[in-house]
């Protein structure tokens, strides 16, 4: 056997070995809490995600990337969808960013929420993303401009667009859709349960049917 | 994923890397690029053709090319990279056909070789880094296309290197030296590194499927 094989496998054995010996190490302690239940890893709301609206009576909610384009179609049926059940239905907006700046759009939102103004860089963001959509250079001056506009304290909402926290957040919310096996945007989800609506009347009849319930 | 005929001919004391050896890793990795260039490309016209086309490849969140082949980084230099890799792999797999049939280039077209395969790798990690940390899925085929890229790269510049041994200062020599003699022990530590750096992003993962 040549040295460089053998070095070769060698190294492929420590490395292996180390891997596969973390992992099953790993998969035990996760196993222990679970058994008891009390700390799901995976949330499909969590408190801190975004509320357009607090009705009480069902929970829709919303895998959305604010550059995707199935989203910004969606975004207008929603807007009546909550005019009509907001005051039944508690919207939850949840980040799920696969463009090039939508991490910087959803970092956006999450700071405007910090100063309670989530639902007003919602729209704007919707409203706007033609001039933001769709480029390859970071668009975040844009969004401060869009939060000046909208009357934020600009420092602040600096702050928290650079705060590590924010966008841990943003990941958890990623990590949260890709355990709910959702892989693209929009995703919607009432009461727990996927939705995959062919039409708007379609929506409309699967939320009657959870306030029916 | 042990590295290609780490064979025991061509211990020759200064040509680690043989002519042959080159070829033949040429000939096997070129082919096995094109053939995952050829299969995204194609997934990537389906996915056009209809939008709902689910991909063969999608197996999981995390395991997808759907999400990623549909990204901006996938159309890198604004024309879909399959297209890049088909190009680059068939040529590749020609010039390892050549190697091999003792044909014998001048010095231009190895520079030629070095400067490509080059950009290959940097390309290939500038995905890799985008696979992991920016859009967080794997795409299958897209890691076919990595595994290959790294020895085609590896393989080429340690033929290119030997042939300046000898003539440079002590320090390059020396490096040279590693390089070549140590040719299978880098780039299996290049791999597992990278193994590592995916294992490690998508722990959670990994564990859940335990």
């Amino acid at each position: 056997m040549s040295k460089n094989l053998a070095l070769s496998l060698a190294l492929i054995g420590v490395v292996g070995l180390i891997l596969a010996g973390m992992l099953v190490w790993n998969s035990q302690d996760e196993s222990s809490p679970e058994a008891v239940g009390d700390e799901p890893t995976a949330q499909l709301v969590r408190e801190d995600s975004p509320r357009l609206s607090e009705g009480e009576e069902a929970v829709f909610v919303e895998y959305l990337d604010f550059e995707c384009e199935g989203c910004l179609a969606l975004y207008p049926v929603i807007e009546d969808l909550r005019d009509k059940y907001g005051d039944r239905v508690e919207f939850v907006v949840r980040h799920m960013p696969l463009h090039d700046n939508s991490v910087n759009a959803a970092l956006a939102a999450e700071a405007a929420a910090e100063q309670g103004e989530f639902e007003a860089m919602y729209q704007r963001l919707f409203d706007s993303v033609d001039q933001w959509g769709h480029q390859s250079t970071s668009q975040a001056e844009t969004f401060v401009g869009y939060a000046d506009e909208l009357g934020l304290d600009v420092d602040r909402f600096r702050a928290d667009v650079n705060d590590p926290a924010t966008l841990a957040s943003i990941e958890q919310s990623r990590q949260d859709a890709q355990a709910f096996g959702v892989t693209g945007t929009p995703t919607l989800f009432l009461d727990g349960q996927r939705l995959e609506p062919t039409s708007v009347a379609d929506l409309e009849a699967s939320i009657e049917a959870a306030l029916n319930d | 994923m042990t590295e290609t005929a780490a064979g025991s001919e061509a211990d020759f004391a200064h040509v680690q890397v043989g002519a042959r050896r080159l070829g033949a890793l040429l000939i096997g990795a070129g082919l096995i690029g094109l053939a995952a260039a050829i299969v995204l490309l194609v997934e990537k016209l389906e996915l056009l053709v209809n939008p709902d086309y689910i991909p063969t490849c999608d197996v999981s969140p995390i395991l997808s090319c759907g999400s990623v082949m549909t990204t901006p980084q996938a159309e890198a230099f604004g024309i879909p990279n399959p297209i890049i890799g088909i190009a680059g792999f068939a040529a590749v797999a020609v010039v390892g056909g050549a190697v091999l049939a003792g044909s014998g280039f001048r010095r231009w077209f190895w520079v030629g070789a070095q400067v490509g395969v080059t950009f290959a790798v940097v390309f290939v990690h500038w995905l890799i880094y985008q696979s992991l940390y920016v859009i967080g899925a794997l795409c299958p085929y897209c890691m076919v296309v990595w595994a290959v890229t790294i020895p085609i790269f590896w393989y080429t510049t340690v033929y290119n290197l030997q042939h300046f041994q000898g003539s440079t200062p002590r320090w390059a020599r020396q490096s040279i030296e590693i390089a070549t003699g140590y040719h299978g022990v880098l780039l299996t530590a290049w791999v597992l590194l990278v193994i590592t750096l995916i294992a490690a992003r998508f722990w959670d993962y990994w564990i859940s499927l335990m």
